[in-house]
């Protein structure tokens, strides 16, 4: 069976992967195992979890995770889809070419632009980093 | 005051400053945003507002005495030392420490609590390292700092981002720090003869400076390279008929 992965952050750019992923299952001789994954920055460094517990960091990054994923969820629980979701701590473009080599995916289906293109413009988007990183075909929704 | 205004070195000051405060608090800013989650919802913003005063008095309070203190002889070299540390620090990688054994606060000044005595142990390099751009200059300080504070409570994530895009920043600002130590050093009354029989002193030694975090920090983050692996907070699974199975770990 193909593993389809689709990296979002809650945009509605990262969602629209997720449309595609769903109108591409009809073409498909199987349906794809599909992944999605949102990748929280990690924002509590060392010296942080000398003063907050390890708990309520990993709650925050939870709720945050399952916020950026709901939509994408959403979509998916109606189709009636199968699917697995991941929330990841780390740096996004290398969290999610990690996760992609972890569980071996065949194609990594994203959005080009993340939460928003005037901040793309600036720092480069999380898109282009992956497709230079990863290992294989990744497909990039506008 | 309006004339200072005009000055090219204040603004190049007052960058420092700024860019000093913002490589440098980032934690703090999490540990304000953290510490109040297990508040109920209607003391949350009460918390986060107490913390954020508290924890700016502070850091005013701390970064006045630490220009007083830079005055006396001796201190301004001690300062210098360590604000070469703090540079070649913030090049290094994260190291992880072990969890410490904390509770989650769950009343509004233990919350207020956690976030100012954070902010005292984790805003000494970030307060050394204004007071010596600042050179001794209050008003210089005071626009710094307020300038600063807005930026500390939303930009973690904007640094973390930059950082990521951009990675020299974190050198930049390794150098900075560097650069301000040899300034501080120059103006370390003990070497006072010896600057000014050799003016070139004024601005090679500050140039070392820097060079010397970058070479030393470059050397020190190539001996202990380790890449940080992303970690897996929550797998789950939905089953096509709709079920759900799923847990976090």
């Amino acid at each position: 069976m193909m593993k389809v992965m689709i990296p979002v952050d809650g945009s509605a750019a990262a969602n629209r992967a997720v449309d595609y992923v769903i109108a591409s299952v009809a073409w498909l001789k199987q349906a794809p195992q599909i992944h999605l994954l949102n990748v929280q920055w990690k924002l509590a460094s060392g010296n942080v979890k000398l003063f907050i517990d390890q708990e309520t960091i990993n709650d925050y990054y939870r709720e945050q995770g399952n916020a950026a994923l709901a939509d994408a969820r959403a979509k998916l629980d109606n189709t009636g889809l199968a699917y697995a979701y991941h929330i990841s701590i780390g740096i996004p473009a290398e969290a999610i070419v990690q996760y992609a080599k972890e569980q071996a995916v065949d194609q990594i289906v994203m959005s080009a632009h993340g939460q928003g293109s005037w901040s793309d413009l600036l720092l480069g988007s999380v898109a282009s980093k992956v497709a230079h990183l990863a290992q294989v075909p990744v497909l990039l929704v506008k | 005051m309006l004339e200072m205004l005009s000055s090219a070195q204040f603004w190049v000051d007052v960058f420092k400053i700024i860019v000093i405060d913002l490589l440098l608090s980032g934690d703090n800013a999490v540990v304000i945003a953290l510490a109040c989650r297990n508040l109920p919802v209607a003391q949350r913003k009460k918390g986060i507002l107490y913390g954020v005063g508290g924890a700016i008095g502070l850091r005013i309070v701390l970064t006045f005495f630490a220009v007083s203190l830079l005055a006396l002889p001796y201190l301004k070299l001690i300062g210098a030392l360590l604000l070469l540390w703090i540079g070649i620090k913030l090049i290094l990688p994260e190291e992880e420490h072990g969890e410490g054994n904390i509770k989650a606060e769950t009343h509004l000044w233990g919350a207020v609590k956690t976030i100012i005595v954070a902010d005292f142990v984790m805003s000494l390099d970030n307060v050394l390292g204004v007071a010596a751009a600042a050179k001794g200059n209050v008003s210089l300080l005071v626009f710094g700092l307020l300038i600063s504070i807005p930026l500390i409570a939303w930009s973690s994530q904007l640094v973390l981002k930059l950082i990521d895009r951009f990675p020299f920043i974190i050198y930049a600002g390794g150098a900075l720090l560097g650069y301000v130590a040899g300034e501080m050093l120059v103006s370390e009354a003990l070497f006072k003869p010896l600057v000014e029989a050799q003016h070139s002193l004024h601005w090679l030694v500050p140039v070392v400076c820097a060079v010397l975090v970058l070479v030393v920090g470059k050397w020190l983050a190539a001996r202990m390279a380790v890449k940080a692996e992303a970690v897996h907070l929550v797998d789950g699974q939905v089953s096509s008929a709709g079920g759900q199975s799923g847990g976090s770990k």
